[in-house]
C-alpha cells in the first residue's frame, strides 16, 4: 500500500492540491492500479526493444525559413492576468 | 423532409440534384441538435449564426461542389480539438472558456473539402475515459438507451452522429475511445494507423497513441473523410509521408475479395454472451463471403492494460503540465504565492480520473521508476507489436468484437477505475501497435443495444479494411436506429 | 590564508544561441528585441494541441559546434523532455537531450598568459530549447516568452580547470570558435552567450573532489575571472575557518562584487526525463555529416595558421591577431588597402588594440576604420609622413575618428623631403652649433646624432628621418 507520504510527494511533483477525501481516495486506487501493473514483471524483455513508434517515413525536420503567426493577439486572449504585455502572476518566490 | 440520418453519400447526391441547399440542410441539423440534445448533453457549443453564415458561402458554391467532396456536409467536432474562435474544453474545468487560436489541421482540411463544423461536442475529460462520465460538464446519454452511458472518451461525437445531430463527426482514440463508442452507439468508428492522420491542433493526452478518426452511418462515409482529412502535415513531425489512396474510389468498384480473419479465442474470454454470439454471427457472414477464419495467437495482448497504464499517464503527466494557471486556462481565485497558483489550479480545475492518472504517470516516470516502469511498458509494448506482426503472416486482419458488453448504465463503473479500464481490452492493443482498427455495427443485443465487430488491419492498411468491413455491411444490410429516431428521417 | 596549499576544480557549461533564422521548433522568427509575446506562435507558448518540428538548420549549426571542438558526432541521438513547473517554460517541459545526447568528448586547446597551452576536454554538447524570460517585480512576476523556444546548444567542459584564468581562456577560445564558424552570436549582453560555472576546493595532491558549488549570472567576460576567484577564495575561507561548504547555487552580485546564495541545492529536481514521444529520433547521416564538415567556416587555429604565412608573422602576433573574427577581418582588410603585412599587424596590435584595452572599447566600436588606418600606412611608405608624426596623426584620429589626411592637412604635418629645404635647416643647425661641429671634425662621430636631433626639433620632427640624416652626414663630411 502507497503510504499517504508518498501520495503527498507525488502529489507535489504534479503541483496538485489533494483534498483529503482525494488523498485516500488516490492511496487506495494507485495501490491498486500499481498492483495490477506488476504483471509486466512475468515478461522477458532486453533492454534494446523499446517500442518505435514513429513511422519510419516520418519527416525529421523543416526548413529553416521564419513565418511569424498570424494571430498573436489570440494567444494573449486567453491570459488570466496580464500587464504591459506579459503574462502576471504573483512573484515567484523560489527561482527554479 | 427529416434530416439526420442520412450518409454522406445521399447528401452529396442530393445536393447534386440540386434537392436542397446547405442551408437548408445545416437548418435542419441545427433544429435536431436544439430539439434533442438537451436530452444527451452531447453538445459544449454552438455557434448557429456562424454556422449558417458558413453555409450559405457555399450555398454560392453549389455549381463547383463536385471540387469540394465533403460539400454541405454538417460535422460535428470533439472538443479536444482546437477550431480557430471556438472553444476548446477537452471536457475539462481547466480550459473553460478557452478560444482556440488557430485550426488542428485534420478540421482544416475538412472545412477545405466543404465540410460544416455545426458544434464542439463534449468528451471525457483529457480525452480519458471509456463512458463520458468523466466529463467537468456533464455525462454524455446514449441516444439508444438515455439511461447508459454512450462510450468514451468520444462520447459526445458518437452519440451526436447516432442521433443525427450530424452527419459525421470526429474524436480521438489512444486506447479505444473511437471503436468502443462507436460500439456502444451502433457507428462506424475508425482509428487509423498511427501517424496516417496528423495530431496538429489535438489536445495531447498520449503523444505516442493518440490518432484522429471519424465516426459515421457507414464505411464509405468513413472512406471519404479520411481520403480528404489523412496524410502527411509539416506541423506534424510524427505524421506519415505515405501517399493517401482515394480509398472510395476502391469501394466504388464494388470488386469482391476474399480474406482471411485471424482469432484468438483465448484473448475472447469473459465477453458478454449477446456479443460473444453476435461476433460469431458475424463471422458467419464473413466465412459466407467466401473468407477464412484462422485462429491466431496474441500471448502478450493479456498485458495490453498494464501496458497502457503505464504508458499513456506517464505520457499525460508531461503533457498535462502545461495546465497551470499561467499562460491560459482556469486560475484559482485562492492563491497566496506562485507555488499555490500552480497547485490550486491544477487541483481545482483538473477532475479525478485525469489526476489518477497524471499521478499515475508522474510517479512512472519518477527518479529509481523509470526503469520497473515507463522503460519497461515500453519494451512489452514492442512485444505486443511483434505478436501482431506475427499473427499478420497468417492473416489479413485480426478481428474481434469491440468491447466486451454493450453500453452500461451511467455511474455502473464509476467507482472503481480498474473496472473502467476493462473496456477497451480489445482496443487497447490496437493503439499500442499503432495499427489501424475499425469497429462496425454487427448486432444488437436483448435489450436492443448495439454490439460492434472490430477489425485490425495491418500497419497503413486502412484501405483493406474499408473494402473488408463495406463488404460486410453490404451483406448485413441496413442498421437498425435508436428508438428516439424510429420513423425520422 | 594559505590559497597555495588548495587547488580548485573548475567545470564550466555554456549555453549558446543558435544563429538561425527561425526557432528550435516553430516558425517564430529567431530575433531579439521585439516587444513582448509578440515574437510567439502556438508551439513557443504551449498552447494547448501544438507540436514541435526539429529546424534542420539548428542541428547543422550544432554539428558544426562538434566538430570545430572535436567531439565525437553520434549518427543517432535522442531528444527528451525535462519536466519542471517554472513560468517561463509553458509547456512545463524542456525538450532537450539526456542519455543521448548528439556528441561526446571532445576537447579544446587553450592559450595561457604563460605562454603554455593546456588541453581543457568537452564532455558532450546537446540541443535544447530556450525558455522565456521572467521580469520579478515587487506586484507580480512578469513573463515574456519571445525567447522560448530559441535553438540552444549546451557545452559541457569536463571539470578540468584549476584557476579562474584557465575558466578565462576557455571561455575566449570558445566563443571565438563560435563566432568563426558562425554558429552562435557570442553577444554576452544579449544573452545569447551564457555561462554557468561549478566550482570547488580541495588540498593539493588530494583526488576526492570538494562539494561543488555552483555559480550563474555570469553575463560578461569582465566579471568570469572575478567572479570565480572571488568564490574560490570564499570556499577556501570557509573551510579554513572549519566550515563546511554546502552545496548550492550562487550568483555573482557586480555591484558588491561578492557571490550571493540564490537557492539551497536542499533537494535535486526530479526532472522525470523520457523520450519525447513528439519527435523522432535524431537522424544525423554520414553524408550530411561530410557534407557539414566541407562546408565549415575557417576557425581560429586556422586562420592562424594562414595568417602566419600570408602575412609573415609571428606565432603570437598571428594568434593575436585571429583572437576574434572582427579583429581577424579588421586586419585582413587594413592589408587589403595598405599591401603591407607586417606593418598593419604592428599598428594594429600596438597602438589600436593598445588604446581600445586602455578605453575598455572592443574591435566592434573602433573609432578607427579599416580604411582610415590603411591610409595612414600607405602615408607612411610614401613617406609622405614618418613613423614618428604617424604616431601623433593616430592619436588625434582615435581621439576624434578623423581621416590622416585631414588631421595632416590640419595640423602641417606633412614630412618634409625636399633636400633644398633640409639642407639648409642643416647648414643653420651646423653653423648654430661651432664647437659640437670642431668635436666632430675632430673624430667624435657620435655627435652626428645631435646634430640630427637638432635638426629634426627645427622641423617639428616633420623631417624625412632617412634623408636628414644622409644630408647631415654629408654635410659634416665635407
Amino acid at each position: 500500500m502507497l503510504s499517504r507520504e508518498e501520495v503527498l510527494k507525488i502529489a507535489k511533483l504534479a503541483r496538485l492540491t489533494l483534498t483529503e477525501d482525494e488523498i485516500a481516495f488516490y492511496q487506495k486506487q494507485l495501490t491498486r492500479v500499481l498492483g495490477h501493473i506488476q504483471d509486466l514483471n512475468q515478461v522477458q524483455t532486453s533492454k534494446e526493444a523499446f517500442v518505435q513508434h514513429v513511422p519510419n517515413d516520418a519527416e525529421s525536420f523543416r526548413e529553416d525559413r521564419a513565418a511569424p503567426f498570424a494571430n498573436p493577439e489570440g494567444l494573449m486572449r486567453n491570459a488570466p492576468a496580464v500587464e504591459n504585455d506579459s503574462f502576471l502572476l504573483p512573484t515567484i518566490v523560489e527561482h527554479s | 423532409m427529416e434530416f439526420g440520418t442520412q450518409t454522406i453519400q445521399e447528401l452529396l447526391a442530393g445536393y447534386r440534384a440540386k434537392n436542397f441547399k446547405p442551408t437548408e440542410v445545416v437548418e435542419k441539423y441545427l433544429k435536431n441538435i436544439s430539439e434533442r440534445d438537451e436530452k444527451l448533453n452531447s453538445f459544449l457549443q454552438v455557434r448557429p449564426e456562424e454556422t449558417l453564415k458558413r453555409a450559405r458561402t457555399l450555398d454560392a458554391q453549389i455549381d463547383n461542389m463536385s471540387t469540394l467532396p465533403l460539400f454541405g456536409i454538417p460535422l460535428a467536432v470533439k472538443d479536444n480539438f482546437l477550431v480557430n474562435g471556438w472553444q476548446a474544453t477537452a471536457g475539462s474545468k481547466v480550459l473553460s472558456g478557452y478560444i482556440s487560436p488557430y485550426t488542428a489541421t485534420s478540421v482544416e482540411r475538412l472545412e477545405a473539402m466543404g465540410a460544416v463544423v455545426v458544434g464542439k461536442v463534449n468528451c471525457d475529460e483529457f480525452a480519458m475515459g471509456s463512458s463520458n462520465e468523466n466529463s467537468a460538464f456533464g455525462p454524455v446519454r446514449n441516444p439508444w438507451d438515455l439511461e447508459r452511458v454512450p462510450g468514451g472518451s468520444s462520447g459526445g461525437s458518437s452519440a451526436a452522429v447516432a442521433a443525427g445531430l450530424a452527419t459525421v463527426s470526429l474524436g480521438t482514440d489512444t486506447g479505444g475511445s473511437i471503436r468502443q463508442p462507436a460500439s456502444l452507439c451502433g457507428l462506424v468508428g475508425l482509428k487509423p494507423t498511427y501517424g496516417r492522420v496528423s495530431r496538429y491542433g489535438i489536445v495531447s493526452y498520449a503523444s505516442s497513441l493518440d490518432q484522429v478518426g471519424p465516426f459515421s452511418r457507414t464505411v464509405w462515409d468513413s472512406a471519404r473523410v479520411m481520403e480528404v482529412m489523412s496524410g502527411f502535415d509539416p506541423r506534424d513531425a510524427t505524421s506519415s509521408k505515405r501517399s493517401v489512396p482515394k480509398f472510395t474510389e476502391e469501394l466504388n468498384t464494388n470488386s469482391k475479395r476474399t480474406f482471411k480473419l485471424g482469432v484468438s479465442r483465448a484473448w475472447l474470454e469473459g465477453v458478454d454472451s449477446d456479443v460473444a454470439k453476435s461476433f460469431d454471427s458475424a463471422l458467419e457472414v464473413f466465412k459466407k463471403m467466401g473468407c477464412e477464419i484462422v485462429e491466431i495467437d496474441l500471448p502478450h495482448t493479456k498485458y495490453a492494460l498494464s501496458t497502457y497504464y503505464l504508458i499513456a499517464p506517464s505520457e499525460a503527466s508531461s503533457n498535462l503540465a502545461r495546465y497551470d494557471g499561467v499562460h491560459y486556462g482556469y486560475r484559482t481565485q485562492s492563491a497566496k504565492n506562485s507555488e499555490e497558483l500552480y497547485s490550486r489550479s491544477r487541483g481545482e480545475g483538473i477532475g479525478r480520473e485525469v489526476k489518477l492518472r497524471i499521478m499515475l504517470g508522474t510517479y512512472a516516470l519518477s527518479a529509481g521508476y523509470y526503469d520497473a516502469f515507463y522503460l519497461k511498458a515500453n519494451q512489452v509494448r514492442r512485444k505486443i507489436q511483434e505478436d501482431f506482426e506475427k499473427a499478420f503472416t497468417q492473416c489479413d486482419f485480426v478481428v474481434s468484437p469491440t468491447s466486451p458488453s454493450t453500453a452500461f448504465k451511467l455511474g455502473e463503473k464509476t467507482d472503481d477505475p480498474l473496472k473502467m479500464y476493462l473496456s477497451d481490452i480489445f482496443t487497447l492493443p490496437v493503439n499500442l501497435a499503432g495499427l489501424p482498427g475499425l469497429s462496425m455495427p454487427c448486432g444488437l443485443d436483448s435489450r436492443n443495444l448495439p454490439i460492434g465487430f472490430q477489425l485490425i488491419g495491418k500497419p497503413f492498411g486502412e484501405a483493406e479494411l474499408f473494402l473488408a468491413s463495406h463488404q460486410y455491411e453490404q451483406a448485413r444490410g441496413q442498421f437498425a436506429l435508436p428508438s428516439m429516431l424510429k420513423g425520422k428521417g | 590564508m594559505s590559497l597555495e596549499k588548495y587547488e580548485s576544480v573548475i567545470g564550466l557549461e555554456v549555453h549558446a544561441q543558435l544563429m538561425t533564422q527561425s526557432k528550435m521548433f516553430c516558425r517564430c522568427p529567431n530575433q531579439f528585441g521585439s516587444s513582448p509575446n509578440t515574437n510567439v506562435c502556438p508551439v513557443c507558448t504551449g498552447q494547448p494541441g501544438s507540436l514541435p518540428v526539429i529546424n534542420k538548420k539548428a542541428i547543422e549549426l550544432g554539428v558544426r559546434a562538434a566538430v570545430a571542438l572535436s567531439c565525437e558526432i553520434h549518427p543517432e541521438s535522442v531528444f527528451a523532455r525535462k519536466n519542471y513547473f517554472y513560468p517561463d517554460l509553458p509547456k512545463g517541459y524542456q525538450i532537450s537531450q539526456y542519455e543521448r545526447p548528439y556528441s561526446t568528448q571532445g576537447h579544446i586547446v587553450v592559450r595561457l598568459k604563460s605562454g603554455d597551452e593546456k588541453r581543457i576536454g568537452i564532455t558532450r554538447i546537446h540541443f535544447e530549447e530556450d525558455a522565456g524570460k521572467s521580469n520579478h517585480e515587487s506586484y507580480g512576476t512578469l513573463v515574456n516568452l519571445n525567447r522560448a523556444g530559441v535553438p540552444l546548444i549546451e557545452i559541457v567542459s569536463e571539470p578540468d580547470m584549476r584557476n579562474a584564468h584557465e575558466a578565462g581562456q576557455y571561455l575566449r577560445a570558445l566563443h571565438s570558435i563560435l563566432r568563426y564558424a558562425d554558429i552562435c552570436d557570442g553577444n554576452m549582453e544579449e544573452g545569447n552567450f551564457r555561462c554557468d560555472a561549478n566550482i570547488s576546493v580541495r588540498l593539493r595532491g588530494t583526488e576526492k573532489f570538494g562539494t561543488k558549488v555552483e555559480l550563474k549570472n555570469i553575463n560578461s567576460f569582465k566579471f568570469v575571472e572575478k567572479a570565480i576567484e572571488y568564490e574560490i577564495q570564499r570556499q577556501v575561507f570557509a573551510i579554513e575557518s572549519g566550515e563546511k561548504i554546502i552545496q548550492q547555487t550562487r550568483s555573482w552580485n557586480s555591484g558588491k562584487n561578492v557571490t550571493e546564495v540564490m537557492r539551497e541545492k536542499e533537494q535535486a529536481h526530479d526532472y522525470r526525463y523520457f523520450p519525447e514521444p513528439d519527435l523522432p529520433k535524431l537522424m544525423i547521416s554520414s553524408t550530411w555529416f561530410e557534407q557539414i564538415k566541407k562546408e565549415m567556416p575557417e576557425l581560429p587555429k586556422e586562420a592562424c595558421e594562414r595568417f602566419k604565412k600570408a602575412f609573415e608573422l609571428s606565432d603570437y602576433d598571428a594568434s593575436v591577431l585571429t583572437s576574434s573574427k572582427e579583429l581577424a577581418k579588421y586586419f585582413e582588410a587594413v592589408v587589403a588597402h595598405c599591401k603591407n603585412g607586417k606593418a598593419s599587424a604592428n599598428w594594429v596590435m600596438n597602438e589600436l588594440l593598445g588604446r581600445l584595452n586602455a578605453a575598455g572599447r572592443e574591435i566592434g566600436d573602433t573609432p578607427v576604420s579599416e580604411t582610415q588606418l590603411a591610409e595612414l600606412i600607405k602615408k607612411i611608405d610614401s613617406g609622405e609622413i614618418s613613423g614618428k608624426i604617424a604616431k601623433t596623426v593616430f592619436e588625434e584620429m582615435f581621439a576624434t575618428s578623423k581621416d590622416a589626411s585631414s588631421i595632416i592637412k590640419d595640423k602641417g604635418l606633412v614630412q618634409i623631403s625636399d633636400p633644398a629645404a633640409l639642407e639648409s635647416v642643416v647648414r643653420k643647425i651646423i653653423e648654430g652649433n661651432p664647437s659640437q661641429f670642431a668635436e666632430y671634425k675632430a673624430g667624435k662621430v657620435k655627435l652626428l646624432g645631435f646634430f640630427v636631433g637638432q635638426a629634426m626639433k627645427e622641423t617639428k620632427g616633420q623631417a624625412n628621418p632617412a634623408l636628414l640624416n644622409e644630408l647631415v652626414k654629408k654635410l659634416l663630411d665635407s
